[in-house]
């Protein structure tokens, strides 16, 4: 077991170092942001003045290797636009995201895996049906349509809700968070609707597909002439055996929808991380830009790496198979 | 209100601090962009100067309308060619209780240079060669030769306290300390309590402020970039006061009883500009080929296309009646506007005419660009632009861009016909025509942002005479002669003056638009 | 009967027993076919400047306009008539949709089932790629690779390859890995003429029916995604606008009421989009065996 997690941990270095440098070539060897940066009216002094001062006179790899080791020393850089350290503007930002993030997935996840194991469990029933064209919505419709729908319906028409931006936020240890107060749940509401659908719909067809597969197998079967009672069966055999893609998929979305609350953050005005990389991208704030990226990688690495580990430690095979 | 009462309270109780608490003591306003800092050395761009105008004052004050008037500085005047003499204000107190004096002046001038931001503020201090101080109220600037207009050029000019910013003058120190508070002490109308990039700035009122008291004990200024989500907020009663309501909004606003929409003239005006040079890239005949020269080089072109353009369809169309039509590249009643000169007439008959005496009866192509997200319709006006040009046979792709792609390739010369907003932000025609008509020639420092080769030795005579006078009517009368010059040559085409619309509550506030389009706690006052 | 009994037949006729599927389908063709022929259905060119009038500008559904015909779904802010730009619209965010699907398509499945004819150090490299991409969102990298290659067809569409491919891979090395273990697969390596002979004969068609289904759901996927990049200001010049584009466009409008200019062109896409999932959904319960009755 120490053998595998010593594999996986190491692996998980290895594509940390890969994505670092896949990033920042990436992100530095295209675009200047010295355009856009001065203005177009800068003298050539002023201008070598300030391309000096951001580093950019010195070659790539040089650029790279400062890099990397401020980054193992905790230092990403500095943002061009504010001047103050990346991190800190990353950091004042991770509240919002988070806890829209977290609502989302989780509701999504409750709500989502129940209607789904409900359509698995009776697939020719009208409310599967229901559930199963809803879902090919929820699918398709694009996440930006639908919170212009959501704005347009209960924030411009009804009045129910505001239509953007964050609410009244309290300090619990040191940080923001809008959740606990009434006027922050009310600004969440619709935001965290529209990041919510898709993975309510993704989860819906996970759990069906799941229990429509597990429904077929032989333990249901003996389950049941064994005489258990369809409750016991469900929640004894089917929510176990589903359970193990569900946590895999939501670790996997618990990423997935941080990175992709970029366009909700967008359409509310969120003050998020996702708000913050957009506005970077408009003005070419590399060094946020980088940061954004490598802590997305770093999040993704680390999930899958926990990933890894629960399986190893719920399924034997696992181990054994990435030893051999 | 009572929902939020109860939750000030709660904070209250709980000792936690609450974000967006409005009661009548406090205005929130939305506002389309923020400061990049607290530091107000660091950018020269107008949404952080009109945030740093709230904690901070300059020696030179820009009004309403912005002529200039005594700011932190009493008087000023020049001693000699070279020289001007500054008036300081006496008893001003920063917000730490210390006094200002000319030593803050003189840290405040000296700081710039070594911690201005990309966007740089050292345009500000570019003609002060050096600093003397007389005595603790008295100052003299010397300059790099004359600099007539060089109390235009401190409008922006912050103070800031040489005792609280000593240690927090260098890049890697200054953001941290203006941005944590230390260094925040101005001695402007408002005190800093908290920022937060891109996201709220909290002022509290500096009750010893030498204009007298404000109106709100508490300032919240929300960063909301978003023209509709803005306007959401206003409208959900979030904020009491928003800036910019976009063209699209205004008539809608116009009949909402619960919102009050104040229009103000903008000091941005959209220029039309038509590259000079012999050789332009993206122009061609109809068929694709060639042309032989540059068709912008001959006047009736020119001519024709200023004939093309509908300025009041413009107006009512695009902008949707939030504008004016424009004529020259300043607003009317600025230091150098020109009162003789006529509104161009719309005559696309006489377009096609002149079109086919210059010999293009079959007309060309040309690629206009344009930015399509820096001013409020400039992307649909460059569009409208698009179709005029087409229907009197100037076929014309239109290429509506972001700004950070527009100025660098502007910059670089690639565009044939481009147009872009300008604003006089000084008040005066040294800024705009000494940096747009002048043929660009960097031994003078004039025609800096002049695109198009444009060049009238005319024109640059009288704006290097115009430079160098300190007399201000000869002056004036200068800067009015090279506009008619400048305007009749139809290398520059000014279609529209902007204007700006602001949104409060209805019967909330009082306050006058500015030009710059500054929204200013200080100047608004509760209406109660 | 002969005619029944090959496959395609076959699958049609079970494809035919859906009825919400055959009507998902006639949506697509027609949507496909107004697309194609965008020119001729519709009222006006809406990309040609001398057929527009700014005096028709934001007009609600059902103006005459002052080229004397109707605007059955109003006009937009520079007098188009959004009818044609919807059609129009279509034909960009369709061209971009499957552009993006077909090169995805070709690169992944020939990386998919390289990785798996191969083996070895090859399979694992890109097999280890392939996964660390897929575990980052499509949207983000779409994004990121658009803001760096800037605005424009080819760019575009080389992020969204870029962002998708990778779905084909996974697919295509699945399909291609279970019939590389097979033994009459190892028989025709061994022979010689034998390694090309094996992936065009046996891989490719094995790997077929999965990557069609991907295939769909990325074919939608891109055209979401596209609309998405538009909306965020990233897609394509708003002269020639996709459908993304005019909701975009048209969206600033919804506040003051003017809500056709971007509802309009919103409910063309989901339509396309939702019929083109509904058609893979179908396809996909068609190849699935372990679903079949």
């Amino acid at each position: 077991m120490l053998g595998f997690i010593i594999q996986r941990f190491l692996q998980a270095i290895g594509v940390m170092a890969v994505m670092s440098l896949i990033v920042f070539c990436g992100v530095y060897a295209i675009g200047n942001p010295i355009d856009i940066v001065i203005p177009p009216e800068a003298t050539q002094d002023l201008r070598d003045e300030v391309i000096r001062r951001l580093g950019l006179d010195r070659p790539l790899y040089e650029q790279y290797f400062i890099f990397l080791v401020n980054l193992l020393k905790g230092d990403l850089g500095r943002s061009f636009v504010y001047n103050i350290p990346v991190l800190e503007l990353i950091g004042g930002r991770l509240p919002a995201t988070l806890e829209l993030v977290l609502i989302s997935v989780v509701s999504a996840s409750v709500i989502g895996v129940s209607l789904g194991i409900y359509a698995g469990y009776r697939p020719e029933s009208w409310t599967a049906k229901t559930i199963m064209a809803a879902s090919v919505l929820g699918f398709s419709v694009p996440s930006f349509w639908v919170g212009l729908i959501l704005i347009l319906t209960f924030a411009v028409n009804l009045g129910w809700l505001p239509a953007g931006g964050r609410g009244a936020t309290i300090d619990i240890w040191g940080v923001a968070w809008s959740f606990p107060t009434l006027d922050g749940l009310s600004h969440i509401i619709l935001p965290a609707i529209n990041l919510a659908l898709f993975k309510l719909a993704m989860m819906i067809r996970l759990a069906r597909a799941g229990t429509r597969e597990i429904m077929l197998t032989d333990t249901i079967k003996f389950a049941r002439a064994a005489g258990l009672s369809e409750i016991t069966i469900l929640r004894q055999h089917l929510l176990k055996l589903i359970s193990i893609p569900i946590i895999t998929v939501f670790g996997l979305e618990l990423g997935s929808t941080l990175a992709f609350a970029v366009v909700t953050e967008t359409i509310f005005s969120w003050p998020g991380v996702g708000k913050l990389i957009i506005d970077s991208i408009a003005v070419l704030d590399r060094p946020v830009m980088v940061a954004y990226l490598i802590l997305v990688a770093f999040l993704f690495v680390t999930i899958n790496f926990v990933i890894d580990l629960i399986f190893a430690l719920i399924d034997p095979r696992v181990r054994r198979g990435a030893a051999s | 209100m009572r929902k939020h009462k109860f939750l000030a309270t709660m904070a209250l109780v709980l000792g936690l601090t609450a974000t967006s608490v409005a009661s009548a003591q406090t205005l929130t306003m939305g506002v389309r962009g923020g400061p990049e800092s607290i530091d107000p050395h660091y950018s020269a761009l107008g949404p952080h100067a009109e945030a740093a105008k709230h904690i901070f004052d300059t020696l030179v004050w820009s009004g309403t309308d912005l002529q200039i008037e005594p700011g932190l500085a009493t008087s000023w005047a020049p001693v000699d060619d070279d020289t001007w003499e500054f008036k300081l204000r006496k008893g001003v107190k920063f917000h730490d209780g210390s006094d200002f004096d000319a030593e803050d002046v003189k840290f405040s001038i000296e700081r710039i240079p070594v911690v201005s931001g990309p966007t740089t503020t050292t345009i500000y201090v570019r003609r002060v060669a050096d600093v003397e101080i007389i005595d603790s109220h008295t100052i003299h600037i010397h300059t790099d030769g004359q600099a007539a207009t060089l109390p235009n050029d401190f409008i922006r000019l912050f103070i800031v306290s040489s005792e609280a910013a000593a240690n927090y003058s260098t890049p890697e120190t200054a953001a941290e300390g203006f941005n944590s508070g230390a260094a925040a002490v101005g001695t402007g109308p408002y005190k800093f309590v908290s920022w937060e990039p891109k996201g709220d700035l909290v002022l509290e009122r500096n009750d010893d402020y030498w204009r007298g008291k404000g109106s709100w004990e508490k300032v919240v200024r929300k960063e909301i970039p978003n023209d509709s989500s803005r306007l959401a907020a206003l409208k959900a009663g979030q904020v009491d006061v928003i800036n910019y309501v976009s063209s699209v909004d205004y008539l809608a606003l116009e009949n909402d009883a619960n919102i009050d929409a104040v229009k103000g003239d903008s000091v941005y005006i959209m220029n039309l500009q038509l590259d000079q040079r012999k050789k332009t890239p993206l122009v061609r005949a109809i068929d694709g080929s060639e042309l032989a020269e540059n068709p912008f080089r001959d006047l009736r072109v020119r001519q024709a296309i200023d004939y093309a353009i509908d300025r009041q369809t413009m107006v009512d169309i695009v902008l949707e009646g939030l504008g004016r039509p424009a004529n020259q590249m300043m607003p009317p009643g600025f230091f150098g506007s020109n009162e003789g000169i006529p509104m161009p007439e719309y005559n696309p008959a006489k377009a096609k005419q002149l079109l086919a005496d210059a010999g293009y009866a079959n007309g060309f192509e040309v690629d206009l660009y344009c930015t399509a997200d820096r001013l409020p319709g400039d992307g649909a006006i460059c569009q409208g632009l698009g179709q005029m040009f087409t229907q009197v046979g100037i076929k014309t792709n239109v290429n509506a861009i972001s700004k950070t792609v527009y100025f660098p390739a502007q910059a670089r010369l690639e565009y044939s016909m481009f147009m872009n907003g300008w604003g006089t932000l000084t008040g005066e025609a040294s800024y705009t025509l000494g940096g747009l008509a002048h043929s660009n020639n960097p031994d003078v420092k004039l025609g800096a942002y002049n695109r198009i080769e444009y060049k009238n030795d005319d024109v640059d005579r009288l704006l290097q005479t115009g430079a160098r006078m300190m007399d201000a009517d000869q002056r004036r009368a200068t800067y009015e002669e090279a506009m008619e010059k400048v305007m009749a040559d139809k290398a520059y085409i000014s279609i529209v003056q902007l204007q700006t619309v602001w949104g409060a509550k209805a019967g909330s506030v009082e306050f006058t638009p500015r030009y710059d389009e500054d929204t200013l706690a200080f100047f608004i006052k509760s209406a109660n | 009967m002969n005619r029944q009994s090959t496959p395609f037949t076959r699958f049609w006729n079970e494809f035919r027993e859906n009825r919400i599927a055959v009507l998902a389908l006639s949506i697509v063709v027609l949507l496909a076919l107004l697309a194609l022929f965008a020119s001729f259905v519709s009222p006006q060119n809406p990309y040609d400047l001398a057929n527009l009038s700014l005096m028709d500008s934001r007009r609600p559904p059902g103006f005459v306009g002052t080229g004397g015909y109707t605007h059955w779904l109003g006009t937009d802010p520079q007098g188009r008539d959004l009818l044609s730009a919807i059609f129009y619209g279509l034909r960009i965010s369709i061209q971009i949709g499957l552009a993006a699907g077909f090169v995805s398509l070709s690169i992944g499945a020939a990386l998919g089932i390289l990785a798996a004819y191969i083996g070895g150090r090859v399979e694992n490299l890109i097999m280890r790629l392939v996964d660390l991409q897929l575990s980052f969102p499509a949207i983000l990298l779409a994004l990121v690779i658009v803001a760096l290659l800037g605005q424009g067809k080819v760019q575009l569409i080389s992020a969204l390859v870029a962002a998708q491919y990778a779905y084909f891979a996974r697919t295509a090395y699945g399909a291609a890995k279970a019939e590389r273990g097979k033994d009459y697969i190892e028989a025709a390596v061994a022979t010689p003429l034998g390694s090309r002979l094996v992936i065009l004969k046996h891989l490719l068609p094995n790997c077929t029916p999965p990557l069609i289904v991907v295939a769909t759901v990325q074919i939608a996927n891109s055209i979401s995604l596209e609309a998405t990049l538009s909306f965020l200001g990233l897609g394509l010049p708003v002269t020639e606008p996709s459908l993304g584009m005019l909701i975009s466009n048209g969206f600033p409008y919804m506040m003051s009421g003017r809500y056709w200019i971007s509802v309009y062109p919103g409910v063309a896409l989901i339509i396309l989009i939702v019929a083109i999932n509904i058609v893979g959904d179908q396809v996909r319960d068609q190849f699935n065996p372990r679903l079949r009755r």
